[in-house]
């Protein structure tokens, strides 16, 4: 749908998905570079730029990490380019370190973190508020409350960027991105011209430049006190009143709604959230008796707000995610109309949430998070487990952030023992690994995808290296950066903007390091398996270089193999089984036929890689046709 | 309970499991590796074959000896009994390589020349490690039968081999070879425990026994190194050859399996014929040359006669105090095993009243106590 975000229509207005609103944004404010590491909720960001930079006549990039890709807008930023640089919750913590030196040096040309906060946790491992570092780093933050905003800040933050010539945050949430909404078009600008590096230009990040760094922020917060980002909506001078930040604005207005509270309440909606608008703030609060905040995830809104109504000896009663919403998870209507309820006194009467019989008597029947069928990481943890299995002191698993993320779960045969963050599995596994030189009996085995080695490894595995642990390090090599969506990453050979770029080979990287390195393929699955049982007993360090493509992709390539069960070969849940297909491997096309009492293909489903005809104890699946 | 899980804990956890691999070569969930029995995924079956096979379940063994053995050849001490020899293959060939005096060899190759057998399930040094890695194999060729002499002194996981072979049904009158621990579980086998599946163990053909002191850990066992021909010399010399190595045998005890500790079966007992080292009165250097062989049953009675007569075994006499004094011996060295051996069981279980595996068949054992 990238067509609407490069039409020079302004004024006219298109249903657009919020991340397509981040890219219009970013077009109306003429920018020059993008660069990103992808991360849902974000993640087609850059995905829609890199597809539309020619066209446009600007620069879009994949990085290998999000440190990599801010440091690259800083850069660009020093000729006066415009530069966005867009990330998940989790690629802000990356940057923490490059955002905090950063600040301190400032910039030239205008640059917008986007960060995209994931509350509930759908895609993430966790749902870190990203707004705390804005507070850390000292730096301006917005946050909207609507996709029309999400487009209408992204203009407002170069400018402000460049006005106090300092990086400027956005924050959204998965709402915001995957949501859609009705976006007025702005004028595409004439793109500006860059501008040499001058004899005396400095971008150098010392602490003497602390109180400038404190400066830049009391300008911005002047600024914010008149920002068109904070709204007031409802009755004037409300003694009930709601403060929003972002999403929290929508859910605020339902409720009242729903609780017909709109005679007695105001609801002051926040964009500018980092430094807070105080004096628009105190104007409210004086006038209030008790305030609620609907904000996402933190209660950082409510805290800094009580903190400025204590310093101005204000008595409110301050209600929101620290006592009447929930402390965690992702905010919805039901839950914040309970909470207004709550908080006005009123009798909830709702209809359409949880309670209501219609919405009660539908039952969904669980299902958990899985690899698609076909997937080469069910047969890379199945037959890892296997292997591990084998030594008298099965062996330890340290995984890492992808699709593998779901190994700790059945999917992956709960084979998996230790995961943290993007290129922790390596160096966690590295420090178990050294204690085998002092008695600790287990082998050690780490994981990673192929995207994640170029992200976050290739430092642990130096480390691991240089320090000759005891671990085999194996990379998931799969030929995408498959969670996020296929966005291409150095070993996939093409570039954001659609250019064949030289692949940078995984295999080349751990040899040149030193290790042995061996290839091999999970649907291999004996092969493979006895080579990881090898080299586990093997010591210092081993890569294996697991190759095989994602499903998803190989499906649109290979002819699928016809793949069937013979049921009068088929043992079913009989001794010497137990419906070892469908219950252990547990591939969506490996299904239990309840009527005939036998194994069974679920034909739409399957894609054909053959790897349960390999595992049948019976033989009774069959193969035919198809690619190998 | 899963089958599973209850053979994990009473057999696995207690570490009475001996690796015979009766659990084995029937599903993909029980293993075995470098003489270990675990699972890797868990059936969820209440039911299987696995526990019912289990020579470490327990069973009432007096029961299942009936089923099988004619009650008047019976020696509480040994087991069932037709007559005790002192045997060696004539074939100097199939000496060479065997064990003492190569008898099983010799009579293995008979019985599947004659049709007593259509195949074997015997073990072998592996290709990749001799000695260090002993496995499982099925024979049907008698020329093949040669190669899968000696003793490892380890406890390959061979009932697989023959559960595989059963499942397959190519092979009607199976013969197997094996420790005590593999004969008792292969008449478990025989007596068809489990109704829903029997694993055609009408399939099992005759059944021969290898006297059994104890079988090493698999680690163990790496300390001889790749060895072709491994033996233990009487107690006064007290040490363990292997090749040229000797290691003194307080060094090799640590390594015993441990499940070995609580086996009470040295003749293994439930067998048609039960093959083991001689003990004579002329001493090791006449003894490393030969057998003692007990006959138990019929068939095993018919498969030895016949080999006597085609001259294929060679027969002698014990000395000194003859057939009386041998089996009085070996009577003695039959009975302080199973001493031994529940004891070490009471102890581990820190009750005399609960003798794990043996339990059901107290009757017999209680009175080691």
């Amino acid at each position: 749908m990238e067509w609407m975000t490069t039409k020079n229509e302004p004024g006219k207005t298109y249903l657009m998905q919020g991340n397509e609103a981040i890219v219009r944004g970013a077009l109306e404010a003429g920018v020059h570079f993008a660069s990103s590491y992808p991360g849902s909720p974000s993640a087609q960001v850059l995905g829609i730029m890199g597809r539309i930079a020619d066209q446009m006549g600007f620069y879009a990039e994949w990085s290998t990490n999000e440190t990599t890709a801010l440091q690259a807008c800083m850069g660009a930023s020093f000729a006066n380019a415009r530069s966005i640089c867009v990330v998940k919750q989790n690629g802000l913590l990356v940057q923490a370190d490059t955002i905090h030196c950063g600040a301190l040096g400032g910039i030239k040309g205008g640059l917008v973190i986007v960060t995209s906060d994931d509350p509930d946790a759908h895609s993430s491992t966790n749902e870190f508020d990203s707004r705390h570092m804005a507070v850390t780093a000292n730096i301006p933050m917005l946050e909207p409350a609507s996709v029309q905003e999400a487009k209408d800040m992204i203009p407002y933050a170069f400018e402000l960027s460049e006005k106090l010539e300092q990086m400027v945050l956005i924050r959204v949430t998965t709402r915001i991105c995957h949501g859609r909404g009705g976006v007025e078009l702005g004028e595409l600008p004439e793109k500006r011209p860059f501008e040499p590096i001058g004899k005396w230009d400095r971008m150098i990040g010392m602490n003497w430049l602390h109180s400038f760094l404190l400066e830049k922020l009391d300008r911005a917060k002047e600024e914010f006190e008149h920002s068109p980002f904070n709204h007031y909506i409802g009755k004037e001078d409300a003694e009930t009143l709601i403060i929003t930040g972002g999403t929290g604005m929508k859910y605020a207005l339902e409720a009242i709604d729903e609780l017909k509270a709109g005679d007695s309440t105001g609801v002051l909606s926040l964009g500018t959230l980092w430094p807070l608008p105080e004096k628009l703030i105190m104007k409210h609060l004086e006038k209030a008796k008790k305030v609620l905040i609907v904000e996402e995830v933190d209660p950082f809104l409510e805290e800094h707000i009580a903190a400025i109504a204590g310093k101005s000896g204000l008595k409110l009663k301050i209600c929101g995610r620290s006592d009447i919403l929930p402390k965690i998870g992702e905010l919805n209507p039901d839950v914040v109309i309970k909470a207004l309820g709550e908080f006005l006194g009123v009798e909830e009467k709702s209809c359409c949430g949880s309670g209501c019989p219609a919405v009660e008597s539908v039952t969904i029947p669980d299902r958990e998070l899985t690899f698609c069928a076909g997937c080469p990481h069910r047969a890379t943890f199945f037959i890892l487990k296997q292997a591990l299995r084998r030594h008298k002191n099965p062996g330890v698993v340290f995984g890492d952030i992808g699709c593998y993320a779901m190994a700790p779960q059945r999917a992956g045969q709960f084979g998996v023992h230790f995961m943290s963050c993007m290129g922790s599995g390596i160096s966690a596994a590295s420090g178990l690994g050294q204690l085998t030189k002092y008695g600790f009996g287990q082998a050690v085995v780490s994981v990673c995808g192929d995207s994640t080695f170029f992200h976050t490894v290739i430092p642990g595995l130096i480390a691991a290296k240089m320090n000759d642990a005891n671990i085999l390090h194996i990379v998931l090599d799969n030929s995408a950066t498959a969670m996020t969506g296929f966005q291409p990453h150095p070993g996939t050979g093409e570039t954001a903007m659609g250019q064949t770029a030289e692949k940078i080979s995984i295999k080349a990287i751990c040899e040149a390091i030193g290790c042995r390195v061996e290839t091999a393929d999970p649907f291999d699955v004996k092969e493979t398996m006895d080579l990881i049982y090898e080299m586990t007993q093997e010591s210092g360090i081993k890569v294996l270089i697991l190759e095989q493509p994602c499903a998803t992709l190989a499906a649109k390539t290979r002819k699928k193999k016809k793949i069937w069960v013979d049921t009068d070969i088929c043992r079913s849940d009989s001794c010497g089984c137990d419906r070892y297909c469908s219950r252990v491997w547990g591939c969506p096309a490996n299904i239990w036929d309840f009527e005939k009492g036998c194994a069974a293909i679920d034909e739409v489903v399957c894609v054909g890689c053959g790897v349960c005809a390999k595992l049948c104890p019976a033989g009774a699946i069959k193969v035919e046709g198809g690619d190998e | 309970m899963f089958s599973i899980l209850e053979l994990e804990r009473k057999v696995v956890a207690t570490e009475l499991c001996t690796n015979c691999g009766s659990c084995q070569g029937m599903c993909p969930y029980w293993k075995s590796e470098k003489g270990r029995t675990f699972v890797d995924y868990e059936c969820d079956r209440n039911e299987g074959r696995c526990k019912y096979f289990c020579p470490r379940m327990p069973a009432d063994l007096d029961a299942l000896r009936k089923k099988f053995f004619a009650d008047e050849d019976y020696l509480p001490e040994i087991g069932p009994f037709r007559g005790l020899y002192l045997t060696q293959a004539a074939d100097s060939e199939i000496r060479k390589n065997a064990q003492h005096g190569g008898t099983m060899t010799a009579l293995i190759k008979l019985a599947l020349e004659e049709g007593f057998i259509d195949s074997a399930v015997l073990s072998k040094a592996s290709e990749e490690n001799g000695t260090l890695n002993p496995e499982g194999c099925l024979v049907s060729d008698p020329a093949d039968v040669i190669k899968c002499s000696g003793s490892s002194f380890q406890i390959p996981n061979s009932m697989a081999v023959l559960n595989k072979a059963l499942d397959e049904g190519k092979f009607s009158r199976i013969g197997v070879v094996g420790t005590p621990c593999k004969t008792l579980a292969a008449y478990k086998m025989k007596s068809k425990p489990f109704a829903e599946n029997d694993n055609n163990a009408d399939n099992i053909g005759m059944v021969f026994g290898l006297f059994c002191g104890w079988g090493l850990d698999w680690e163990g066992m790496a300390k001889f190194g790749e060895a072709a021909h491994v033996d233990i010399l009487p107690g006064k010399y007290h040490r363990m050859d292997a090749d040229d190595k000797q290691i003194d045998l307080d060094e090799v005890l640590p390594l015993v399996r441990e499940n070995c500790k609580y086996c009470y079966d040295m003749t293994a007992e439930f067998a048609d014929l039960s093959v083991g080292g001689a003990r004579s009165a002329e001493g090791w250097d006449v003894d490393k040359k030969w057998n003692q062989l007990i006959i138990r049953s019929k068939k095993g009675e018919e498969l030895f006669k016949l080999a006597v007569e085609k001259g294929i075994l060679n027969v002698r006499d014990f000395g000194g105090n003859g057939t009386e004094g041998a089996l009085a011996k070996l009577k003695a060295a039959s009975e302080s095993k199973k001493s031994k051996a529940v004891k070490a069981i009471a102890e581990k279980t820190g009750t005399a009243d609960n003798l794990l595996y043996l339990e059901p068949s107290r009757d017999i054992f209680g009175k080691y106590l």
